[in-house]
Formats: C-alpha cells, sequence, structure tokens
C-alpha cells in the first residue's frame, strides 16, 4: 500500500517537475532573455549569461528533482570540468542527462535537436544561447571545433540519441571527428542510472519502482594525438576512436553496475 | 575519363581513405548502408575527388546518390559537361 502511494507520488511529482521546466523555459523566454537583450549591448557577453543562466536553473532545476523525491544523484570527479575548451563526451541513458550535465558546466555548449528550436517552451534559452543545432550536417563538425577553441566546454552524446532499454549502445562517429579533426583530447563522462527511468520510447509517467539514483563520473581525458599518429588517415582515426569509444562506455558504464 | 577508369579511381580512393576491402567495393554497393559511408565521410570523399577530376564537385552531387554506380555516373556527367562547355 505505502509502496504503492510511494510510486503514485512519484508519477505526480514527476508531473510538477515537468511542468516547472516548461515554465522556467518559458519564463526564461519571456522575461529573462529580453531583459539581457535590452541592457547588454555586447552579442558575445549575451550568449555567456544566457548560457550561464541556463547553468543556474538546471542546478535548481536537479535539486528540485531531488527534493520531489524523484531521484537521488552522486557526482564524482567534477573538478575535472572546471577547465575552458573541453569536449565533454558522455553515454545517454536518460532524457534529463543533459540537465545534469549543464549543470555540471558553467560555459556549458551542446547540440540539441533542430525540432526544440521551434518548441515554445525551449526556444527562447536556446536562441539566446547560440547552442548549436543539429540540422546543418557536416558543416555541424567544423562548428563543434570552433565552439571548443572558443574555450567553451561542448557536451555531446556520441550515441546521438538515447542508449536503446534493450539492444546495444550504437555511437555515431561525430562525436570521434570533432575529436580527431580538432583535434581536441577528450573529457568522458559516464551516467549511471539505477533503476533506470525517463529512456526512450517509455513516457515520462511510467517510472521505475524506486527513485532513479544517478552515478556521474567525470573521468580522466582520453589524449587523441597517439590515435591520429597510428591511423593514418582523419576518417580512419575517427572510425577507429569510435570502435574505442564504444568499448569504454560499453565497459564503464557496466562496471560502475557492479560497484 | 571513361566510367570504368572513374570507377577504378574511386576504387583506389575508397580503399586508401576509409580502409574498404576492394571485394567490397562493386557499383551496386550502396555508400551508407554497404559501405557505411556517412555525410562526413563524403565530404572528405569530394575532397579528394577534386585531383582526380580536376574539378570542384558541389556537395549536392553526394545528396542523390545511394550506390558507387551512381557516384560514376555524376561524375562522368560533370566532366562530360565541362568538355562540352
Amino acid at each position: 500500500m505505502l509502496r504503492k502511494l510511494e510510486r503514485g507520488w512519484r508519477i505526480l511529482a514527476t508531473g510538477i517537475a515537468f511542468s516547472t521546466f516548461g515554465l522556467g523555459g518559458l519564463g526564461l523566454r519571456l522575461l529573462y532573455f529580453p531583459l539581457l537583450q535590452l541592457f547588454v549591448r555586447d552579442r558575445a557577453r549575451r550568449t555567456r549569461l544566457a548560457r550561464l543562466a541556463v547553468h543556474h536553473t538546471f542546478r535548481v532545476f536537479v535539486e528540485w528533482m531531488r527534493i520531489l523525491g524523484v531521484l537521488t544523484y552522486r557526482v564524482e570527479g567534477v573538478e575535472k570540468l572546471a577547465r575552458p575548451g573541453l569536449l565533454i563526451l558522455a553515454n545517454h541513458p536518460t532524457l534529463i542527462d543533459v540537465v545534469f550535465l549543464i549543470s555540471l558546466v558553467p560555459n556549458a555548449d551542446c547540440v540539441v535537436k533542430a525540432s526544440l528550436a521551434n518548441n515554445p517552451f525551449t526556444r527562447g534559452p536556446i536562441e539566446a544561447t547560440g547552442y548549436l543545432c543539429n540540422d546543418s550536417g557536416p558543416g555541424l563538425v567544423q562548428d563543434c571545433i570552433r565552439s571548443v577553441k572558443a574555450g567553451n566546454n561542448l557536451i555531446i552524446f556520441p550515441e546521438g540519441t538515447r542508449t536503446p532499454v534493450n539492444g546495444p549502445m550504437k555511437l555515431q562517429r561525430g562525436a570521434a571527428n570533432i575529436a580527431v579533426r580538432g583535434p581536441c583530447d577528450i573529457t568522458p563522462v559516464t551516467i549511471r542510472c539505477e533503476p533506470i527511468g525517463l529512456t526512450k520510447g517509455t513516457p515520462w509517467w511510467r517510472v521505475p519502482p524506486a527513485p532513479m539514483n544517478f552515478t556521474i563520473v567525470v573521468r580522466d581525458d582520453i589524449p587523441v594525438a597517439p590515435l591520429l599518429r597510428e591511423a593514418g588517415t582523419e576518417a580512419l582515426a575517427a572510425r577507429q576512436l569510435t570502435t574505442h569509444l564504444h568499448d569504454y562506455f560499453s565497459t564503464e558504464t557496466q562496471r560502475h553496475a557492479g560497484a | 575519363m571513361t566510367k570504368n577508369q572513374l570507377f577504378e579511381n574511386l576504387s583506389k580512393l575508397l580503399q586508401e581513405t576509409f580502409d574498404i576491402e576492394p571485394s567490397r567495393i562493386t557499383p551496386e554497393a550502396r555508400l551508407r548502408d554497404d559501405l557505411d559511408i556517412d555525410s562526413i565521410d563524403a565530404v572528405d570523399l569530394l575532397v579528394k575527388l577534386k585531383p582526380v577530376t580536376g574539378k570542384r564537385l558541389p556537395p549536392e552531387v553526394f545528396k542523390s546518390v545511394r550506390t558507387i554506380q551512381d557516384v560514376v555516373d555524376a561524375l562522368h556527367g560533370l566532366l562530360d559537361d565541362s568538355v562540352a562547355a
């Protein structure tokens, strides 16, 4: 009985959390960003302030979800993210991974789905922050490299979309191409959610039997120079790196399952 | 340049750039599904094809092609145009 009640509460709490998220996005768009537009002339500074606002909003949002009882979390190695110009690659088990990552990175840049730029709740922040859009094809790799070189901490999910619940992880080669052609070393972050929730294809109200418990670990950088020397062409290096990253994320996320 | 020569050049380029075994490179092979060439690879390929064809190829060429034969035909068409011009 109590269990049922607790689960019912979490469904309601998840609904509350998502509504808050939407309202937050709308609030930023209707209140904060117009003020930025009005009072900050310099475009680069405005973008930086907009990204900082999203960072703090997400920090509050993560705490809000914790208070609501939707999730618990633990972060390791966050100090490694306090360097500029990082290429941060993470696995992608749940809908809110990017919320966690941006809550840990004040100067985050990321690649967003083009459709979110048309969503009334997310459009404002996406325009103001100048996040990269995923509809620009091969030019996107160069845009990503430029962002990292400019000192942003670029967050990419090499899978391109959430990991399927049943079935193996599959990586696109875009992230590896950014690393190889930058060249940019990789700062890997592993995300583990147990019990898993908010996966691809599951509606948000189908909550797991217990609160989601996130373990987010920032790992040591993976240098790309040795790989580039070995592979010969950039195209081959990107293929080898993709295979390497696939093995890395598959084993590391499994490993902290047992820990 | 004949279509045969174009095919040979393309085949050599695919082997060198992407380490694809020659046996897999047939006129019917599909770039994306059979040879695992994505849009980033296609841009690479266009750049490397420039010295072979002596022409800058518009990226649109790769939007409409599926197989190796399509690429050969597109290249051949482009070279024909330049002869005619």
